[in-house]
């Protein structure tokens, strides 16, 4: 194994033969954007800075849309269709997890893709229910806030308070996870997601790893996702 | 892949233009009834109504309960005008009855917290303890809140609506940031 280890591993340089693409540019970001945003929300709702809540927010959700987007229009690891799996097949997956020979899944693993659907699940219903949000003295309320009633707007709101707290917790387990896979299987989850290689040893799939979608999607799926924010935010 | 990729093109512009598409158009009733504070206002129906009588202080509970259910229906009375805020054509005979209670609020809230009636009563509550602590602090907010509340009850067109809403929440605002327990 030490004799197939590169020589270069440059983030953002070119590959070396022995490195595999793994994750595309515009998933990474989504990735890194949904952290910062996600801690942002945070703090502008706990120092009161509703301008800039608002805003994160309603990011976030074009964000949530463009993700979804790409899990059927992005390359191949971006896909649900291709990550998604049965019970089985984590049944599967979490028993050969100690077994020798184990080699890191090309993308996300079936118990892996559990916890993007349940963290994608849970950013949407946070990002939602603050659509329909209003704070106790109506100066700053989510965009459709006027869609509900009083008591249907107080109701969302303190689940929009709440429910941050199951967010926290999912986030919490997405992050022990990565900790597992770093310090037991001595595997860096971290590194592949900022420069969206790794080494094609590790792992399975083409050992050139993914291939490019047409840009014109990547163009599409972010002018959906704008759209998005702009209508609602109009 | 040339093919896939134009299909997927036309789904997803089928989807913006669909999004686009059913915008709902809010129901156009400009109704600019010119509503002052001195009018009789006329309750819109099923609308939000004012401040409900106070039960005596003697019994705690009761007290603390209707006092809460009041700010209750403020906020009720505050969401109608949020709404109207953010509609380009308010119904301002629904805005004007909900500041004229907004108004009716503010002016009897200066009675609904006598000695006893915070946490120090043991009754779960969202009134802090400095609302008695720093009386005279917790008077001038509300001071500001007759204020602001009076002048958006004596506005009467849209535009004056819109130009003095702000400042009305912004007075809530002020008293909820220092006297009003965040919920834990």
């Amino acid at each position: 194994m030490d004799a197939d280890r590169p020589t270069a591993e440059t983030p953002g340089g070119a590959p070396a033969p022995s490195l595999q693409k793994v994750w595309d540019a515009p998933t990474r970001l989504t990735h890194w954007s949904l952290v910062i945003l996600i801690a942002l929300s945070w703090w502008s709702a706990e120092n009161g800075q509703m301008a800039i809540h608002y805003w994160s927010g309603l990011t976030l959700v074009g964000l949530l849309a463009f993700r979804i987007y790409w899990g059927f229009a992005g390359p191949e690891t971006a896909r649900f269709a291709r990550f998604i799996r049965g019970p089985r097949a984590v049944a599967g997956y979490v028993r050969g997890l100690f077994r020798q020979g184990h080699r890191a899944v090309f993308g996300h693993s079936p118990l892996g893709a559990l916890s993007v659907i349940a963290l994608l699940l849970a950013i949407g219903l946070q990002a939602g229910t603050g659509l329909f949000a209003s704070d106790t003295s109506y100066v700053s309320s989510g965009p459709l806030s006027h869609l509900v009633d009083y008591d249907m707007s107080e109701a969302i709101t303190e689940l929009h308070e709440d429910f941050f707290n199951v967010l926290l917790g999912l986030i919490g387990l997405h992050l022990g996870a990565i900790l597992f896979y770093l310090t037991v299987k001595r595997a860096n989850l971290i590194g592949p997601m900022i420069t969206g290689y790794r080494r094609a040893v590790d792992v399975e799939g083409p050992p050139h790893g993914l291939a490019p979608v047409s840009w014109l999607r990547l163009v599409i799926g972010t002018g959906l996702a704008a759209g998005l924010v702009w209508l609602l935010a109009s | 892949m040339g093919v896939k990729t134009i299909l997927l093109a036309a789904a997803a512009s089928a989807c913006l233009l669909a999004a686009c598409g059913p915008e709902p158009e809010k129901p156009a009733e400009p109704a600019p009834a010119p509503e002052t504070a001195a009018a009789a206002p006329e309750p819109a129906a099923a609308g939000p109504t004012g401040p409900a009588a106070m039960p005596p202080a003697t019994d705690l509970a009761a007290f603390m309960k209707a006092r809460h259910d009041n700010y209750e229906m403020l906020g009720a009375n505050m969401k109608v005008l949020q709404d109207n805020f953010r509609s380009e054509t308010p119904d301002m005979a629904a805005a004007g009855a909900a500041a004229v209670n907004v108004k009716a609020f503010a002016d009897a809230m200066g009675d609904w917290f006598p000695a006893g009636t915070g946490p120090d009563s043991g009754i779960e509550s969202e009134a802090k303890a400095n609302i008695w602590s720093d009386r005279a602090g917790f008077d001038a907010a509300h001071a500001r809140m007759k204020d602001e509340a009076g002048k958006l009850a004596a506005v009467s067109d849209a535009a004056g609506f819109k130009a003095q809403f702000p400042a009305t929440g912004l007075a809530c605002k002020n008293c909820h940031d220092t006297f009003r327990e965040e919920k834990p």
